[in-house]
């Protein structure tokens, strides 16, 4: 027995870009964020070579969980091909070996901003949602430390009463994404700037959400079966954009989240958000295989709506 | 044919960086030892910034980002964060400094002397233009003293201490392995003093100034009086495998320590940084100074000063409102529509006066 038989030669670069003690902290702390749903976990985020901001939180969860053998997804805005996705998906795969796929149900592993995917994911699934402000309370109380308290002491009072003044004003709930979710029925967590349509898809469903927020240092999850309530009042219900009757100029695939194109006549057309989807409804429409998978809305209605 | 995803993100972004390090073109080791000789004081604030000391990488990161502040401090953090770490060094105490500079403003003069060392302080401020028509300029040789200054100083605050006017902090005597490290721990409040202190050594200097300079104008409730301002080199002496503790070399450091009065005693204020800068340390120690107390949501508290100061994750933030946003957006925009619409029919049910 040697000493080089015992080490490995010098690399410039652990597997995974992160070093062993960052993943250690992520996994425990990972670990911790399952254990309390919803609740906030403070790490020490290591800075990556990607800007803050850019989601650096997620990227440190996604390091932390590859391996050679898990198929990647990289979305923005629901998009595999957005730039920001492209360049987190080829750094995913040039640190890690991993294989990427665009296809949702192909995936292991999906790291996402801004969007959950239109199909089901599954038990073996894991979403990793980057997060830019991880504290719903932020709009109402700024200060980080007295925030930590209001959650212990469950003090939720002004978000309902933040709430309560949109309706007052406006007729109705005005928060747009990040709509303020109950976790577990203890911590009101934000979903990430998710739109609202994707809420409904973190609630009571089969795969793990681990959302991390890489500048602000915190990391959360929605462990499997979980309850996730949108905050809302008795007599007030939760809606979720009017996009269930809206039809894709391209793939002609109806009752999904859409983006707005305005045309130059002043009227707008509407594109699937879900790019990959779209591309295999299209695929379907030119007589290939329906390689859809199951959809959490059908007919533009989530069937459980919580 | 089948249709196919456009994968024109792919190209755009790569050629997108091309085009930016076009500019710089090619980068030797010449260009690094260049930019490390004649611009010191820049390597050593995006040293300081990075909290990594290492001039010619510091170096290489300016060549590389064409000397985009931002990006080079994160190109170094990144790469810090992934080195090994072998040793954590002794600790330098003030008087043990090989002292450059140090000079103090609250008395004429203080034992050991004013040091003035190298400085623009009392320097004119005028462009050398004739350097672009040709003639070089040649700095004046310096003309050594005839008794030098000695290399270590007391420092201020122990004649001020031994006089009864400040009460000095408890020697903290955390062993070296067990001082908690900001770049291991996230930073949580209130704060551990090792973790604020170490925000502030590599805090970004502009947002340093920034808020330091809100306190001093009147935001913060202590006037600054620099009792101590110090650049120097401190000696790492950091423990061989077999016990013999040696030291791996020198590294330039720069401190500031700022009092005021409260009540009967001097209150202090006190920042350190890796490399010479001392407008972030007399900022950053401003700052420590009025942190004590400060009102929650103001410039002075520490939670306030060390979020906004740190520069990756400020400027990293700042330009992340570049990517698209365009799902929230849409978010935003269907409930307006609805507001609005609701708006216009409850305006036409109402009767006309």
């Amino acid at each position: 027995m040697s000493l080089s038989s015992l080490t490995k030669p010098w690399e410039p670069m652990s597997y995974g870009f992160l070093d062993p003690s960052a993943k250690r902290e992520l996994r425990r702390k990972m670990l911790k964020a399952v254990a309390v749903p919803g609740c906030q976990m403070p790490y020490a985020s290591r800075e990556v070579p990607m800007a803050r901001g850019w989601g650096t939180g997620g990227l440190q969860v996604s390091l932390t969980l590859i391996n050679p053998k898990t198929r990647v997804k990289v979305i923005d805005q629901g998009a595999d091909d957005s730039v920001n996705a492209a360049s987190i998906r080829r750094f995913l795969a040039r640190v890690s070996g991993a294989p990427t796929t665009l296809d949702t149900l192909d995936a292991d592993l999906i790291q996402s901003r801004h969007r959950i995917p239109e199909e089901k994911l599954r038990a073996d699934q894991i979403l990793v949602l980057q997060v830019p402000n991880p504290e719903p309370l932020r709009p109402v109380e700024p200060n980080m430390s007295i925030a930590r308290q209001m959650h212990g002491d469950a003090d939720y009072g002004r978000m309902w009463l933040q709430l309560y003044e949109q309706i007052v004003r406006s007729g109705r709930v005005m928060q747009g994404a990040s709509y303020p979710s109950m976790v577990n029925g203890r911590h009101v967590m934000t979903p990430s700037p998710i739109p609202r349509w994707d809420v409904p898809k973190l609630h009571m469903a089969k795969h793990l959400t681990i959302l991390s927020a890489g500048r602000e240092k915190r990391i959360f999850a929605v462990p499997p079966f979980t309850r996730v309530e949108p905050l809302v009042f008795d007599d007030v219900p939760y809606r979720v954009e009017e996009h269930g009757q809206l039809t894709c100029y391209r793939s002609g695939a109806e009752g999904f989240f859409m983006n707005e194109i305005p045309q130059p006549d002043g009227s707008a057309l509407h594109e699937i958000s879900d790019s990959e989807y779209g591309v295999k409804h299209i695929r379907t429409a030119q007589g290939e295989p329906d390689a859809r998978g199951e959809t959490w809305y059908q007919n533009g209605q989530m069937e459980d709506t919580p | 044919m089948a249709y196919v995803a456009t994968r024109g993100g792919e190209r755009a972004i790569d050629q997108a960086e091309r085009l930016f390090r076009a500019e710089m073109g090619e980068i030797d080791a010449a260009r690094v030892e260049e930019i490390r000789r004649a611009m010191p004081y820049l390597v050593d604030r995006v040293m300081g910034e990075a909290s990594l000391y290492d001039p010619d990488i510091a170096a290489l990161a300016l060549a590389q980002t064409g000397g985009e502040l931002y990006e080079a401090v994160l190109l170094l953090r990144a790469w810090r964060t992934t080195q090994p770490r072998l040793q954590v060094a002794e600790p330098v105490a003030q008087e043990d400094l090989v002292t450059h500079r140090r000079i103090s403003a609250a008395f004429k003069d203080i034992p050991g002397g004013q040091v003035l060392g190298p400085t623009l302080d009392y320097a004119h401020r005028l462009l050398a233009t004739e350097v672009l028509t040709g003639t070089p300029y040649t700095p004046a040789a310096v003309e050594p003293a005839e008794t030098p200054a000695p290399a270590k100083q007391p420092s201020v605050a122990h004649w001020q201490a031994a006089n009864d006017l400040v009460d000095l902090p408890e020697p903290d005597t955390t062993a070296p392995e067990d001082i908690p490290d900001i770049t291991r721990e996230p930073l949580l409040f209130p704060a551990k003093r090792a973790h604020s202190l170490q925000s502030l050594a590599r805090a970004e200097t502009g947002s340093t100034l920034a808020l330091g300079y809100a306190a001093m104008r009147g935001y913060g409730k202590a006037h600054p009086t620099v009792n101590e301002l110090r650049l120097a080199e401190a000696e790492v002496m950091v423990k061989h495998p077999k016990g013999t503790v040696f030291s791996a070399g020198r590294v330039k450091v720069s401190q500031a320590e700022v009092v005021s009065k409260s009540g009967d005693k001097l209150q202090l204020g006190f920042a350190a940084t890796l490399g010479w800068n001392e407008v972030k340390c007399i900022a950053a120690a401003t700052l420590d100074l009025n942190s004590a107390g400060a009102e929650k949501g103001s410039a002075t508290e520490e939670e306030f000063y060390l979020y906004h100061t740190e520069g990756v994750e400020s400027s990293g933030f700042c330009i992340h409102f570049k990517l698209p946003h365009y799902v929230t957006f849409q978010s935003s925009l269907d409930a307006m529509r609805d507001a609005n619409s609701k708006n216009a029919n409850s305006k036409q049910e109402e009767p006309a006066t």
